[in-house]
């Protein structure tokens, strides 16, 4: 998100550039894509190196109490997982395999690592998309009513709720929620994907919504959508206090341009004024929160998954980190670096098409 | 102002979709899924594989043993009587190495091929031969299949606890020809051999009353009815086994959303009178214990101060801290256990006695480090409220104790390299017979830990060598009573608990009982 640039000066709406060719934005992209690849490389070896810090042993953390006292066990475990290998050696075994797209074997699920990402990872992405959407419809609309009531009691009541929706531990409103919302009045589904014993529907995108719906299970795609709407809600209920804050500021500081005077003193409704010319440009704040909410969504919804049972990234890099799984660590880490990589990538692709003006470079 | 609206459409847009979605859900009940009876467990999962020859943990062993049969098997709670499963009888030699097994001839396994003597010599040579985690049940014992009706187990020694390892479902047998094809083997350097995990994590090879329908170490295991089982038919046509946390397990079979909680502690448990609770002790003991060895601490190998431990510790205040349901722990050995001691036995604490052996001891005012895991809850007690109320007790007599938590991996390398001063922890059985509790004595596996070397005890490990190999149950449970009053006496030793294992299910569900194996007798649910 840094790599965007704004022409100095750049006030008001300016003279449109010319079409630029599309070189600029091919080489922007190559030149990330490759600092990417690097940055992911960078952060194996953090990860890498900061497990083998930790005091404790792969063996004695899968290994039963009986099969630890056993030579040929444990000898058995480690040449299965490479932990009988140097430590640069198992380093540089591992990066050749990420290479061709193996990213090992999970000590804790016993399966290739691959294909427990390829489970968790869409259900996390699943849940912090709804949450995500959620946000943004709720957080821009409120911080824009609060913006434009400045001061007035609208504005006082959604700076009391946007602090709240910072201030509360998401623990604990996931365990209010649960309590309140499934457990006393049943107006939502508890915990879980899809309802007790109903199957999943046949994998596509591990998105259970979208599978569901491509595969015309709409039982499923309306049990799958239920599950969706209490997690997410929990996890949105931060971002939309941060969104509001950030909405309004963003509008707040566009309001005071004279363009918006200009417009108003032109007689534009002020639906126009406020959606076409202070909230576009305002956007431009608005989607580098969402990007970094997104993400942070993504990697911080260990406490939520837990509460809702959901099977996600977040349980999956829990128990991951307490049987000192190091492939599944490592999995973990090389996904949420290439998420906050792609969504930084997207935010200032973003920035382009929003406002004209900035230059990707 | 339009953009009030705009705010409006957007809380309305936020409440239909909750309209659209929500509802509640279908809550399932325990008679109401289309085409049989569906029970849902919720337990916090402890779960790597369903594949037995791989399996040893507290899940797997619950789902294992409503899939696979094993030769013989437990009824109910009752841990100390083994009973016929596919083996139909058996007999064990006087010298109590040789044990030879009659197959039932109807038991059939889910693709309907009869269960023969050679699958029973594959599935537990597999378990050897793969060295995964219950691959120690199998040392020192051959398999063969002298007839296709016939198994003889042999041990090297005498092994009175034959019997009592083989209910273990991770002897579970396996259809052997469809195993093979799918990559297992059962020869040695099956280590590396044997592929067959992945497959025997979607569908299973068993003969017992269910089949795995759907499998996931996160989210929830699906078992459905075995509609080949050759026994009497389950009562429940669905099982899911789900992932929850347990203080969700209390709202969720409050709200009739699941019909058993497994992982429930006394506290959360109080108040249930809508559900049944089924409230025993677990066969988990905790134990501190005090290095022996005088180059890990001087202090704690120190004999009267090993006394002074003993008799500081408030037992009864350590079992009303783990709540209704928890019974102090007289010996090593379990209360549900052939050779547990009784009730009365256990050390009662004398305050004077211990502190006239601290001064005996020649210690001023010492100061020990207690260690154990602080990230770990074992039947939803915290290793950390009993070492600070171990601490207090200790206070009392002149013992100062440092607590030292560490995450379960740390701790552990630590507890079973025998480095820890004073350490807290627990000991599950592998098999509920009372010849697991031998790894207590100096110079076996427990002991070791706490540096009690081989010849430490030489009257008590002659106890030890005696009850390994005596044959006649009435004679071994008096060795085990002697035993433990040994260790009562004098070593670095104290057992202190057994915690309460407790189950809460909805009244609707029959027959609910608590093994100490299995947790929950999934197939002989009503």
């Amino acid at each position: 998100m840094n790599s965007a640039k704004q022409p100095r000066g750049s006030t008001g709406a300016g003279r449109r550039r010319p079409a630029r060719p599309g070189g600029p934005l091919l080489w922007f992209l190559g030149r990330r894509l490759v600092a990417a690849a690097l940055l992911c490389v960078g952060i194996t070896l953090v990860a890498f190196v900061l497990t083998q810090l930790v005091p404790g042993d792969p063996a004695a953390a899968n290994l039963g109490q009986r099969a630890i006292g056993d030579p040929e066990v444990v000898a058995a475990f480690r040449a299965k997982y490479g932990l009988d290998q140097p430590v640069p050696v198992q380093y540089l075994t591992y990066i050749g395999n990420v290479l061709q797209g193996n990213f090992g074997l999970s000590q804790q699920s016993h399966r290739p690592v691959a294909q427990d990402l390829a489970e968790y990872v869409p259900a996390t992405i699943e849940l912090a998309l709804f949450a995500i959407v959620l946000s943004l419809l709720v957080g821009v609309a409120l911080g824009v009513v609060a913006a434009v009531n400045r001061d007035r009691w609208p504005d006082q009541v959604l700076r009391v709720v946007s602090l709240g929706g910072v201030s509360m531990p998401t623990f604990w409103v996931a365990l209010v929620a649960f309590y309140l919302l499934f457990f006393k009045f049943g107006l939502l589904p508890g915990g879980g994907r899809l309802d007790p014993g109903m199957s999943p529907p046949p994998y596509a995108t591990g998105f259970y919504t979208l599978d569901a719906a491509l595969a015309g299970q709409w039982d499923v795609l309306s049990s799958a959508a239920g599950h969706l709407v209490l997690p997410s809600l929990v996890l949105a209920v931060y971002t939309v206090g941060m969104l509001m804050r950030f909405t309004r500021a963003s509008v707040l500081e566009i309001l005071g341009n004279d363009y918006v005077r200009a417009a108003r003193a032109k007689g534009l409704p002020e639906r126009v004024v406020i959606l076409r010319h202070v909230l576009r440009p305002a956007m431009v704040a608005i989607i580098t929160v969402a990007g970094v909410a997104f993400g942070s969504l993504l990697s911080g919804a260990v406490l939520v998954e837990n509460i809702f049972s959901w099977p996600g990234l977040g349980q999956y890099a829990y128990r991951s980190a307490v049987n000192l799984d190091l492939p599944g660590i490592m999995g973990v880490s090389i996904v949420v670096a290439a998420v906050y990589i792609l969504i930084n990538l997207l935010v200032d692709l973003l920035y382009g098409v929003i406002d004209p003006r900035i230059r990707l470079t | 102002m339009r953009i009030r609206s705009a705010g409006l459409l957007a809380a309305l847009t936020l409440t239909s979709l909750l309209a659209a979605c929500g509802g509640g859900g279908s809550t399932p009940s325990a008679t109401g899924a289309p085409g049989g009876k569906t029970v849902v467990i919720d337990t916090a999962f402890q779960l790597k594989t369903t594949d037995p020859a791989r399996m040893f943990e507290p899940t797997g062993l619950l789902i294992d043993r409503a899939i696979y049969d094993t030769l013989l098997t437990f009824n109910g709670s009752d841990v100390t009587k083994p009973v016929p499963a596919l083996a139909e009888s058996y007999t064990a030699a006087p010298d109590a190495k040789t044990f030879t097994f009659k197959l039932r001839a109807d038991a059939k396994f889910s693709d309907g091929t009869p269960v023969t003597s050679a699958d029973v010599v594959f599935s537990l040579n597999r378990v050897k031969n793969v060295k995964g985690n219950p691959s120690f049940l199998m040392d020192g014992l051959t398999v063969a299949a002298p007839d296709p009706a016939t198994v003889v187990v042999t041990s090297e020694k005498p092994n009175t606890a034959v019997p009592f390892i083989l209910p273990n479902p991770a002897l579970g047998i396996l259809n052997s020809a469809v195993a093979k094809k799918n990559g297992a083997s059962d020869a040695e350097g099956a280590d590396k051999a044997d592929t067959a995990e992945s497959f025997l994590n979607s569908q299973s090879l068993g003969s017992g009353p269910y089949i795995l329908d759907s499998y996931s170490t996160t989210s929830q295991v699906v078992l459905t009815v075995n509609e080949k089982y050759w026994g009497e038919k389950p009562a429940y046509a669905k099982v899911v086994v789900r992932n929850v946390q347990a203080n969700v397990q209390r709202l969720n079979v409050l709200k009739g959303e699941s019909q058993i909680a497994v992982d429930l502690s006394p506290e959360q448990a109080k108040g249930l009178d809508q559900l049944q609770t089924v409230n025993g002790a677990s066969p988990n003991v905790f134990f501190v214990f005090t290095n022996d060895n005088p180059e890990i601490s001087k202090i704690s190998s120190n004999p009267k101060f090993q006394e002074a431990v003993r008799y500081g510790i408030d037992y009864q205040s350590l079992v009303d801290l783990a709540g209704e349901g928890a019974v102090q722990a007289p010996g090593v050995v379990p209360s549900v256990f052939l050779g547990a001691l009784p009730g009365s036995d256990g050390v009662v604490r004398d305050v004077a006695k211990a502190k006239a052996a601290l001064a005996e001891s020649g210690l001023q005012n010492p100061t020990v480090k207690l260690s154990y895991p602080s990230d770990v809850q074992v039947n939803g007690l915290n290793f950390g409220d009993l070492a600070a109320r171990v601490q207090a007790n200790l206070k009392e007599v002149g013992i100062n104790v440092e607590l030292a938590p560490a995450s379960v991996q740390a701790a552990l390398e630590t507890y079973r390299g025998g480095t820890e001063e004073m350490g807290l922890w627990q000991w599950g059985p592998d098999f509920p017979d009372p010849s697991n509790y031998l790894n207590f004595l100096p110079g076996q596996l427990v002991g070791l830990r706490a540096g009690w070397a081989e010849g430490a005890a030489p009257a008590l490990e002659e106890l030890g060598t005696k009850a390994s190999t005596t044959v006649d149950d009435a004679e071994r449970a008096g060795l085990y009573v002697d035993i433990q009053h040994s260790m009562n006496e004098a070593g670095p030793i104290m057992p202190l608990i057994q915690p309460a294992q407790i189950l809460v299910a909805a009244k609707s569900v029959q027959n609910v009982q608590s093994n100490a194996l299995w947790l929950v007798n999934v197939r002989e649910l009503g």
